[in-house]
């Protein structure tokens, strides 16, 4: 009825209008903190307490303005996506996570004296704020545009680059880098011990959990006592599971020298091996068992009515359609270990967990992030690579499983 | 040729097949028709040993199944199932290319034989060659079911309800394929529906089971004539055997040569069956029909009295060529 289309009708506008809310309520919050929340902190050394400066002060009137106008651009942009389109929202969105540290540098300039070589610049909660809005900015624009995750890693990784070039070059005075320059060996070390506790915890607790989600779809009857076990395991707090380990272990090394020659002792690496193990096979197998279970049975009668070996048809039919539900797991099992190695700290099995905890004590928050913000950027990551890997491994698969909100 | 002597299968304490006899020849089409859990399922898949029979034997072309590798001997029988089957995470011509590939064919040999197949069965190479099953609907999906249990040539195909899950007009199409593609390949098949309709139109022998027993076998129409008893007559439709039976037979087997009178208006081409001959005749209110060539020539003519007569008679067998 083309007739009834044209006519005018009362709240026929409105009902038309459908602007992108998440869009709308992440750049006015976003707004509201760049001009109501401290962008940056100075202080004149580490000591001292920091003073904060609001946005007008710190980037000056033009830099203020800038980000305003992109924001509000933004804005613009998400009452009416549909006709602009989210290309244009997720190039503003990555434009302004560009600029930040540029922002960092132009808040130095104005603020920092020159020559005060002991002034640390701070990060303030408008530029936290910002950073975190920004990120649910790109997941959302990510879900309306059907990216690939391929390709979000791929935008998040130049982010990361080009902040990290602007750290090394021209960040001297923003404490973050100060607290990085001061003991860069360690932090590399700490990286490195991070990265190897996970790698092995999540190798092995790939391992076991699949033959464990093996062993449990033989046994079926020993499938509940299996998943209790492990969900007890999950439930126990994981400092207390450090400190379940220590006296077990202190006392396995005092026994056989062969067991300390192996460096196996009631604290440092062994427990915190241990226990990561331990909370990893919960989601391992309870995703690798799930994986298998759900396998068309109609693929797998075809598959031996066709004459395929039962050797066959675990590698070339069970394996490739259990897989990305197994990938999940092992993506879930990453995540969660990259995070708890940061409490590993705590009973010497170093990592970054070591900034986090000296920080705590010191009372450096500087030193906090640069622990924490690694490991943040290490989960994100793993995240992102496995999702984008499962993701690919499924194209053959239903698309309608394929996509997770 | 597959033979079943006295075969029997139980799951625990229940009897799922009792003591069964059947010879399928060579080249023949046979039917096991039943309601569901009646054992035809189970009968089907110890012919291929996907389930080991418990007494009697099995045998192919004179050996006993058991004797075979079972591995080698579902490599030479084509096998299609309700669900199809097909492995989602390979492309429609990796799926029809499988027993091949398990046979080691040489790659090309392989891809030939894939593209040959998917012409047989209607489904354009460059469109579908490249599609994941999920993007097909069920009538192509079940085609490629049915391409893959041909794909190495087996004498012998066994399809476990190949149609149940397609909507009626698609499973009329695939019907009439299958149908077609037995009259050139004469493959031994086995059969297991619930659609007597399916049986009738497809089958040159008949095996109706209940209960794991068999209650009656033998050709359509020896079965259309005397059902053995009152389950075999409700499967074979009651009241609608009458029409089942004509639809077995063709016009051209019935009519008579043109009479002097006027042809009548009503036109069946020869190819028609009785019952769709009967069916024109109630449509247009009329007792006779004038029958047609391919080319619409009037051949023949076929009156209700002749078609009434002879519908019993004969054991017509010019089903779907």
């Amino acid at each position: 009825m083309p007739l009834m289309d044209a006519l005018p009708i009362r709240g026929e506008r409105w009902a038309r209008w459908c602007p992108n809310r998440v869009m709308l309520c992440l750049t006015v919050a976003m707004l509201a903190a760049l001009w109501g929340l401290d962008v940056v902190s100075v202080a004149p050394n580490r000591i001292v307490q920091s003073t904060g400066y609001p946005v007008w002060q710190a980037l000056g009137l033009p830099g203020a303005g800038l980000a305003t106008l992109l924001l509000t651009v933004m804005f613009g942009l998400a009452v009416h996506p549909e006709r602009s389109g989210y290309p244009a929202l997720l190039a503003a969105s990555c434009l302004l996570l560009l600029l930040l540290p540029f922002g960092l540098m132009l808040a130095s300039h104005w603020l920092i004296t020159p020559g005060a070589a002991q002034a640390r610049l701070g990060i303030g909660p408008a530029y936290w704020t910002l950073l975190f809005m920004l990120s649910l900015c790109l997941v959302e624009l990510r879900l309306r545009m059907r990216l690939a995750r391929g390709w979000m890693l791929l935008i998040i990784l130049a982010i990361l680059g080009v902040w990290w070039l602007c750290a090394a070059l021209w960040l001297q005075p923003l404490a973050l880098v100060q607290e990085f320059q001061a003991r860069q060996e360690a932090f590399y070390r700490a990286l490195g011990e991070h990265v190897a506790l996970v790698s092995i915890a999540v190798t092995v607790s790939i391992v076991l959990g699949i033959g464990i989600a093996m062993l449990i779809r033989r046994f079926s009857a020993s499938r509940k006592s299996a998943f209790a076990v492990l969900n007890f395991l999950q439930t126990v707090p994981s400092l207390a599971l450090f400190g379940l380990l220590l006296a077990p272990l202190a006392w396995l090394a005092a026994r056989f020298d062969w067991l300390a020659a192996m460096g196996i002792k009631g604290i440092g690496w062994t427990p915190a091996l241990i226990a990561l193990i331990a909370y990893s096979l919960l989601p391992m197998v309870r995703n690798t068992y799930i994986a298998f279970e759900a396998v068309s049975p109609a693929a797998l009668d075809a598959a031996r009515g066709m004459g395929m070996r039962p050797a066959q048809c675990f590698w070339q039919v069970r394996l490739p359609l259990a897989l990305p539900i197994l990938l999940e797991g092992v993506r879930i099992t990453t995540v969660q270990a990259v995070g708890l190695a940061a409490v590993a700290a705590l009973i010497g099995a170093g990592g970054l967990g070591t900034f986090i905890f000296q920080g705590l004590g010191q009372a450096a928050m500087d030193m906090v992030l640069l622990g924490a913000l690694p490991i943040i950027a290490m989960a994100l990551m793993a995240d992102t690579a496995l999702g984008a890997l499962a993701e690919k491994l499924r194209q053959g698969d239903h698309p309608a499983q394929g996509e997770r909100a | 040729m597959i033979e079943l002597h006295n075969v029997s299968k139980s799951f625990g304490d229940t009897l799922a097949v009792d003591d069964i006899s059947f010879t399928v020849p060579k080249g023949r089409f046979c039917a096991l028709v039943g309601t569901s859990g009646c054992g035809k399922s189970t009968t089907l898949r110890m012919i291929n040993r996907l389930t080991a029979h418990g007494g009697g034997e099995i045998t192919l072309d004179g050996q006993v199944v058991a004797a075979y590798n079972p591995v080698q001997l579902r490599r030479r029988i084509g096998y299609v199932i309700q669900d199809t089957g097909l492995f989602p995470h390979w492309s429609v011509a990796r799926n029809i290319g499988t027993v091949p590939r398990l046979l080691k064919w040489p790659v090309d040999q392989i891809r030939e034989r894939v593209e040959e197949l998917m012409q047989f069965l209607d489904l354009p190479v460059d469109a579908f060659a490249h599609k994941y099953p999920h993007q097909l609907s069920g009538g192509q999906a079940q085609r490629v079911g049915v391409a893959r249990a041909l794909a190495a040539d087996p004498d012998i195909l066994l399809m476990d309800e190949p149609f149940g899950a397609l909507d009626p007009i698609t499973r009329e199409k695939l019907q009439s394929m299958l149908a077609r593609l037995q009259a050139r390949l004469h493959k031994t098949v086995v059969l297991v529906t619930h659609d007597m309709d399916e049986a009738l139109r497809l089958a040159d022998h008949l095996v109706v089971m209940r209960d794991g027993k068999i209650v009656q076998q033998g050709s359509p129409l020896a079965l259309l004539q005397k059902p053995a008893n009152d389950f075999v007559d409700s499967l074979l439709g009651g009241l609608e055997r009458g029409l089942k039976q004509a639809s077995l037979t063709r016009v051209r087997d019935h009519m008579a040569p043109l009479g002097p009178t006027l042809p009548a208006q009503s036109r069946v081409p020869d190819t028609y069956t009785l019952r769709q001959a009967l069916s024109v005749m109630l449509r247009d209110h009329c007792e006779r029909v004038t029958v047609v060539d391919k080319s619409d020539v009037p051949v023949g003519e076929l009156s209700l009295r002749k078609l009434v007569k002879e519908a019993h008679a004969e054991q017509g067998h010019g089903r779907e060529s």
